[in-house]
């Protein structure tokens, strides 16, 4: 039998066999401007030539999947003949869903994945349990771990004690990738180029110039020089899709600090925007978000915790999501941890390699345990005692 | 120069102050936006009334003879339709289940005073417009505020 190892994200599946590598691939439907009568659906947004005004159907609403029909079309499409080929009745799943999921979302998920799929067998967890197992895997001397797991629709922090998740000191912060891309959005259209429509692009954008300052103040005064002085400013090129496939950041030696370019390209030019955005994600407030950042949140958590247990976790925390992938941002959470932690608490943050994958991996790794089958309720268990053998088994 | 003083207070006067209630409204308009999925027009939408080849994929009562067959897929389809986030929380009526849920895992109020923006070029302000309540940095600022944001996406 397989196991097919699915990290349900808002805004990408991670997916493969437990035998086989992982794949990350859009976790939505699309329309283009282009095509206006096709729906794309998943990794057929590989299809559209210019993606520019890309209108997004996505089945999560603030972190929560809402939208079963757009879920199920991915899903058609990613378990179907084009994608994974899964033989249901031969195929374990093994999925993950948000922490604290709502009760009529766990029993939808039980119906479409053992009466709709009819998959032999499902275990259904959370993403941070994936990577905690994955973390004490590679660290087995390891009791405890502490997860800042920053993704598309918010930012958690989740402690574990070996496979145990200890509920009471899960943080929620409501800043994700979503609204960092927005906001930008939002900035350059105020101050220099419509781009309300330009999710796609924007999003590059952001991955591309933005990054996490290591000293705010200082910074925000670098920005605020002129011309070669202002080592912060950058020109970035938009793509037109056609001879520009992909935007890029002019390099510095050719940026015009002066006057125009003569070039003809469409150029945004960023500068406080390139770290006022990921800013975000330590000062919510900064937008009136009224919520600690990160770093206080985690002190938050921790401080929550047994007393005994405390200096484990500070010395095991561990990055995922698509929000570590800003340059400094472990720097940045480590440092500020450092100032608010007492000195003889050693503090140590770790940023793994692939930490979109982290918990695939971790996925791929517990379905490997002998006790892996142990844990997973059949579909067989579920047709005879319904949602209770999950709600039992399942620790969400 | 007695006259002057006065002018102005009148211009004051008569420019119109948003109360705290309004004020608070536009932020939470502002921080909604930041969770829209798209800003413009669904492109299928935009198109002219679809033939009979073009239908739009129609998830309604058509469903409902098949529903003997398998009760879920109908069900899922029009959840859709029916339930949304919001809805989705208040039934799960977490107020009145135990912690931690959903809601008692929000990280609370951050202790660390509150920094200030200019909201027209993003650099650390130090003056606040009386009228809305928007911070600004430099007169320069102001004045583009004024012109377009200031009493502006207000209801
Ligand atoms: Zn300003
Ligand atoms: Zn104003």
């Amino acid at each position: 039998m397989a196991t097919l190892v699915l990290d349900n994200g808002a805004n990408t599946a991670k997916i493969g066999f437990s035998h086989e590598a992982v794949r990350v691939i859009s976790n939505c439907q699309f329309r283009s401007k282009t095509s206006r009568l096709k729906t794309f659906t998943a990794n057929q947004l590989d299809e559209i030539k210019d993606p520019s005004g890309l209108f997004y159907i996505l089945p999560f609403q603030k972190g929560y999947l809402v939208n079963w029909d757009v879920q199920r079309k991915v899903w058609d499409h990613l378990f179907g003949k084009e994608m994974f080929k899964v033989d249901f009745t031969d195929t374990s799943i093994l999925i993950t869903e948000p922490y604290f999921n709502f009760t009529s979302i766990q029993e939808s998920m039980n119906e479409i994945l053992f009466e709709e799929y009819q998959f032999q067998s499902a275990l259904r967890t959370n993403a941070g349990s994936l990577s905690a197992h994955h973390y004490f895997h590679t660290r087995p001397s390891e009791l405890c771990c502490l997860l800042v797991d920053s993704g598309f629709s918010f930012t958690h922090i989740v402690p574990y004690c070996r496979s145990r998740k200890m509920k009471e000191g899960v943080r929620r912060i409501n800043v994700g990738g979503k609204l960092l891309t927005n906001h930008l959005k939002e900035i350059i259209s105020y101050r220099q180029l419509h781009v309300m429509d330009e999710t796609h692009v924007i999003n590059q954008v952001k991955e591309d110039v933005c990054y996490v300052s290591q000293n705010f103040c200082k910074d925000m005064e670098v920005a605020q020089n002129k011309a070669e002085e202002n080592t912060v400013m950058v020109d970035y090129v938009l793509p037109d899709f056609s001879s520009i496939k992909k935007g890029f950041c002019k390099p510095r030696e050719e940026m015009m600090f002066t006057g125009k370019y003569k070039t003809g390209e469409q150029i945004l030019r960023l500068v406080n925007e390139r770290f006022a955005v990921p800013e975000m994600l330590f000062h919510p407030s900064d937008i009136g978000i009224q919520e600690m950042g990160i770093p206080e949140a985690v002190v938050h958590s921790i401080q929550s915790l047994p007393e005994e247990m405390q200096p484990h976790f500070y010395q095991n925390i561990v990055l995922t999501g698509g929000n570590t992938l800003f340059p400094g941002y472990r720097q940045r959470l480590e440092a500020e941890l450092r100032s608010l932690v007492p000195a003889h608490l050693p503090v140590s943050v770790l940023q793994p390699a692939d930490p979109i994958c982290y918990s695939w991996e971790g996925g791929k790794l517990l379905a490997h345990n002998p006790d892996y089958d142990e844990m997973v309720v059949t579909r067989e268990d579920y047709e005879e005692h319904g949602h209770c053998v999950c709600e039992d088994k399942f620790d969400l | 120069m007695v006259l002057e003083k006065k002018t102005s207070a009148r211009v004051e006067g008569q420019r119109r102050v948003l109360d705290e209630a309004t004020r608070q409204r536009r932020l939470t308009r502002q921080l909604d936006a930041l969770e829209k999925d798209n800003f413009q027009d669904d492109p299928l939408s935009s198109l002219p009334p679809p033939g009979p080849t073009a239908r739009l994929p129609a998830f309604s009562e058509n469903e409902e003879p098949e529903k003997k067959r398998r009760k879920t897929r109908g069900d899922h389809f029009k959840q859709r339709f029916r339930k949304n986030f919001t809805t989705l929380l208040e039934e799960e009526n977490l107020s009145e289940k135990p912690e931690p849920n959903y809601l008692s895992a929000a990280a609370p109020v951050s202790s660390l005073p509150p920094r200030h923006f200019c909201c027209v070029c993003g650099f650390p302000s130090h003056y606040t417009c009386t009228t809305c309540g928007g911070r600004y940095c430099s007169s320069k600022c102001l004045c583009t505020h004024r012109e377009t944001r200031c009493l502006k996406w207000t209801l």
